[in-house]
């Protein structure tokens, strides 16, 4: 058990934790940001993916401790009233069914964005390879995807 | 209660969502709604109470912020109509498809609907999600309930204003008079509230034809909460003193628990109990991860109960074993086909494991549950905190997935029985390797496929015989009439026999459907190559059906059936009919050099009636392809020393990003004006599909899913050519150069032209998503 430092949305937290529990946890029962989802807790399906330092992670295979002075961003902090290009693009194009996985979705999507401002398909596999969605939204998430880069272009 | 919450929390409150308890933590993740959210969402309403004190006391609740019209529609005085939802939503969509059906009868402006989720209330009629009939089994009830609230409001005015309730309309939340007076719903719904609320045959439907809502596309009402991390499942809620529990369960199939030593996981730190609940070890902590630790700590023996031999061989030869040898067939001069195929048990393996969040208080339970049969999630609360049914409270919270796995009830039993014990809040969440291994899997089954046709290409005999799971043999069993084909068949010999499974197997998407259709649409599609026709031809010259025709037509001209394709491509064709809807599917695929398959493309054509929702619809024939897709090729559930060997999504192998092709879903608007289901009837075509377009491409009749690279490969399907690297893998359609037919390919004659639509209307064809997105 330590104290870890770090910010989450922008704000600074504090946590007494294991050093070795997962940020997955640390965010959902220290910090009640329940928006991150726990799908496998093996880095096997991307649900619980949130951005550490702008880039996507896989909260359930960062510890406490990895995230120590970093900035982690969750699809609380996404945008400050859920008007985020992603999450405009994700309404727009009626992307959820269950929804469970796509905070993870779209936070993996906001890290690709932020590096491909204009990705291509093949991008959007490589970037998306991570993430499960079992009720099959894959073809919606990726024209969200094209509609998000084009609205940023534009 | 801040005055931070969205309209939809306010209106959760007000109209009694019982949700008061998880009101709380929205506070801090609502942080970041502006005042000017604020203003629009008109908060700052404060009366949390039950539905049921709502429907009983209208007066007080509309001094505060809206008057109950009856348990499914509060109209608040800032307008805001409160429709309550009685079915859970595991992604179906059913919150906002059943709330427009009432919204479309009451005449409200959709864009002041808010949604209610009921809790489980036997007042509420059948909350059970589940055989696609969450839409069709409530239509014409909801539409009553719109329909008689619109009454109540026009006969308020109609009073007020001293004039009969002919003389007035309504439109869009707005009772408009003859003369040209107007009142709002909200103006009007204290008093109308006040009124007896009008019997069943006094109230008037629409006429389909003046429908405004029903059929037209309405993007999910979630969409916002879920985009912003505040949609609330199971697990989501907030409760002061919340303990966190994981369980451990047999690894072995059938198997129970013979011993366990935990002295390990009681000294990992956070850890609070080891409880042994029979159905399996749970540990408890004070967050999920000292849980977790301490359930890896656990040193448990696990009694086989002698089926540590257990294999999906051993499985599928009793399967195949139960089968009676069949009679020849009596068809003298006749092309004979005859084929088996071999399915899997499948999980369900949704997104969000089972999950229960329980918290047993005095005489109290109350349990936040994703459910798809609330009314045993009830039940089976009040029974393992021995209290009465009517202390039990069970809020439906949204489903990361259900399939058909969310109608049990034993995470319910756990989380309660752990909540009782620790005198706490509860949050149950099963590990993934748990969630697959102890599920309730769609079971495996062994088909025997034999028909013939004649010399002009006729149908003469149609044998299919199954072995699965289930009860009772012979031609009149259950799975014996679901054996039967879409088709018009002569000489049909259905059969069905029973073969307990030695796992749990249970609903899983479309149920016996997912087993028997595939096999019916292969079986066509080696006839029709007996026959030397076209498999659209000859489905389509063996069919009565206008709607089945209807899709057939529609999803092969979208999907350029007959246009030719490269070496090694093929398209395959299959449909289903089931919960009074129908869909057919084409699929393009490529069948590479080792064997492996890649999926360039699936055209899906759906007949459901009246479509409530198109972009749903839309939705569940895109979910249900992939589905189809996923387990004609990656997915599968094998068990191997009586255990199951699949543990997580990367060894029980869904679609993902990249594997997923272009889906185009084509939605007819058929004469039918009653809603068909939706959420299942998407599965049971596509894998047939993927099989017959394998034939296609390869000449290679698939004999077991899900289809292995070895298989086809073994089957003697072409081997890559030189030219084309099978790492390069075009994930687009592919170009449309012409190329000839391989030699293996079944003969393949012009198809016919697709009549204007299914029974002789215009198909309208809208919302065609092209899948890859935008250049």
């Amino acid at each position: 058990m330590a104290r870890h430092v770090f910010q989450v949305n922008g704000q600074p937290r504090e946590v007494d934790a294991p050093d070795d529990m997962p940020l997955l946890w640390v965010l959902r029962d220290l910090i009640g940001l329940t928006g991150t989802k726990f799908g496998c807790g093996e880095g096997g399906c991307g649900a619980c993916t949130v951005l550490v330092d702008g880039a996507a992670a896989q909260s359930c295979q960062v510890s406490v401790a990895d995230v120590h002075g970093s900035d982690v961003t969750t699809i609380e902090g996404l945008s400050v009233t859920g008007d985020h290009p992603l999450q405009r693009s994700w309404m727009a194009e009626d992307v959820p069914q269950c929804g469970y996985c796509q905070a993870g979705q779209i936070m993996g999507a906001a890290a690709l964005l932020a590096k491909s401002p204009r990705p291509s398909d093949a991008d959007i596999d490589a970037a998306m390879a991570g993430h499960v969605c079992r009720c099959g939204t894959y073809v919606r998430i990726r024209a969200a995807i094209h509609r998000a880069a084009e609205e940023v272009r534009s | 209660m801040s005055g931070d919450v969205s309209r939809r929390d306010v209106l959760r409150g007000v109209a009694g969502l019982h949700l008061a308890g998880i009101l709380g933590p929205f506070d801090r993740v609502l942080g970041f709604v502006t005042p000017g959210m604020r203003a629009e969402f008109g908060g700052g309403a404060s009366t949390a109470t039950t539905a049921a004190d709502a429907a009983a006391s209208p007066d007080a609740i509309a001094q505060d912020a809206g008057a109950a019209l009856s348990q499914w529609v509060t109209v608040g005085a800032d307008g805001v109509v409160a429709i309550t939802v009685h079915k859970g939503d595991l992604g179906q969509g059913v919150r906002t498809g059943l709330a427009m059906i009432v919204a479309e009868e009451l005449d409200a402006d959709w864009s002041s609907v808010t949604v209610v989720q009921a809790p489980a209330d036997g007042a509420y009629g059948n909350q059970g999600v589940g055989g696609s009939g969450s839409t069709t089994g409530s239509y014409t009830m909801l539409r009553n309930v719109g329909a008689a609230a619109r009454l109540m409001l026009v006969e308020t005015a109609a009073a007020r204003w001293g004039i009969p309730a002919a003389r007035c309309r309504t439109e869009r939340g707005i009772v408009r008079s003859d003369d040209g007076r107007e009142a709002t719903y909200a103006a009007l719904a204290v008093d109308a509230a006040k009124r007896t609320p009008p019997a069943a045959d006094a109230v008037q439907l629409k006429n389909p034809s003046a429908f405004t809502l029903i059929g037209q596309p309405r993007p999910r009402v979630d969409n916002a909460d879920v985009v912003t991390g505040r949609a609330q499942y199971a697990l989501d809620p907030q409760r002061p003193g919340t303990r966190y529990a994981v369980i451990s369960k047999s690894p072995f199939v059938g198997g129970r628990l013979r011993s366990f030593d935990d002295a390990a996981a009681r000294a990992v730190p956070g850890v609070i109990d080891v409880v042994n609940l029979g159905s399996g070890v749970a540990v408890v902590g004070e967050h999920t991860w000292a849980a977790l630790k301490g359930r890896a700590a656990l040193d448990i023996e696990w009694d086989d109960r002698g089926n540590a031999a257990l294999s999906t061989d051993s499985i599928m030869a009793a399967k195949a074993a139960a089968l009676p040898e069949p009679a020849a067939l009596d068809a003298p001069g006749a092309r004979i086909v005859t084929s088996t195929l071999d399915l899997p048990f499948l999980a369900h393996a949704t997104m969000e494991p089972m999950t229960c969040m329980a918290e047993v208080a005095g005489d109290r339970v109350t349990v936040w549950v994703g459910t798809q049969s609330p009314d045993s999630a009830r039940r089976a609360a009040a029974q393992a905190a021995g209290v009465a049914e009517a202390n039990a409270t069970v809020h439906v919270m949204l489903m990361g997935g259900g399939f058909g796995r969310r109608g049990g009830t034993e995470w319910v039993r756990e989380a309660v029985t752990l909540s009782k014990r620790l005198g706490a809040p509860i949050k149950l969440l099963y590990p993934r390797d748990e969630d697959m291994r102890t599920d309730n899997f769609r079971p495996a089954s062994h088909h025997r496929l034999r028909g013939a046709v004649d010399g002009m290409g006729k149908i003469i005999a149609w044998q299919h015989h199954v072995a699965s799971g289930g009860s009772g043999n012979g031609p009149n069993s259950g799975l014996a009439g679901q054996a039967r084909p879409n088709y018009t068949v002569a000489g049909i010999d259905a059969q069905g026999f029973g073969v307990a499974d030695p796992v749990s197997v249970g609903a899983w998407r479309s149920v016996s459907s997912s087993q028997l259709n595939p096999a019916n649409e292969v079986l066509m599609d080696m006839l029709a190559a007996a026959a030397g026709q076209d498999p659209l031809a000859f489905r389509l010259a063996n069919l009565t059906n206008n709607r089945l025709r209807g899709v057939l037509q529609l999803a092969a001209e979208k999907a350029d059936w007959g246009r030719s394709l490269p070496p090694r491509h093929g398209r395959g064709i299959a449909a289903c009919a089931g919960w009074g809807s129908y869909v057919a599917q084409v699929c393009e695929l490529e069948v590479l050099g080792d064997g492996r398959v890649k999926v360039h493309r699936v055209v899906a054509a759906v007949d459901c009636g009246q479509a409530v929702n198109p972009l749903s619809v839309q939705a569940q024939i895109q979910g249900a392809s992939v589905d189809g897709l996923s387990t004609a090729l990656g997915a599968g559930i094998t068990i191997d020393g009586g255990r199951v060997q699949e543990r997580t999504f990367t060894d029980y192998v869904w679609f993902r990003m990249a594997d997923t092709p272009s889906i185009e879903v084509h939605v007819v608007t058929g004469k039918s004006s009653s809603p068909g289901g939706i959420g299942e009837v998407g599965y049971p075509a596509m894998p047939a599909a993927v099989m017959n377009a394998v034939y296609a491409a390869t000449g290679v009749r698939v004999t077991r899913l899900p289809i292995q690279p070895g298989d086809l490969v073994a089957a003697g399907a072409p081997t890559a050519e030189p030219t084309r690297s099978s790492t390069a893998v075009p994930t687009m359609a592919p170009t449309t150069a012409p190329t000839e037919v391989p030699p293996t390919a079944p003969p393949t004659a012009a198809p016919p032209r697709p009549t204007d639509g299914p029974d002789g209307t215009t198909s309208t064809v809208f919302l065609p998503f092209g899948g890859t997105g935008r250049p």
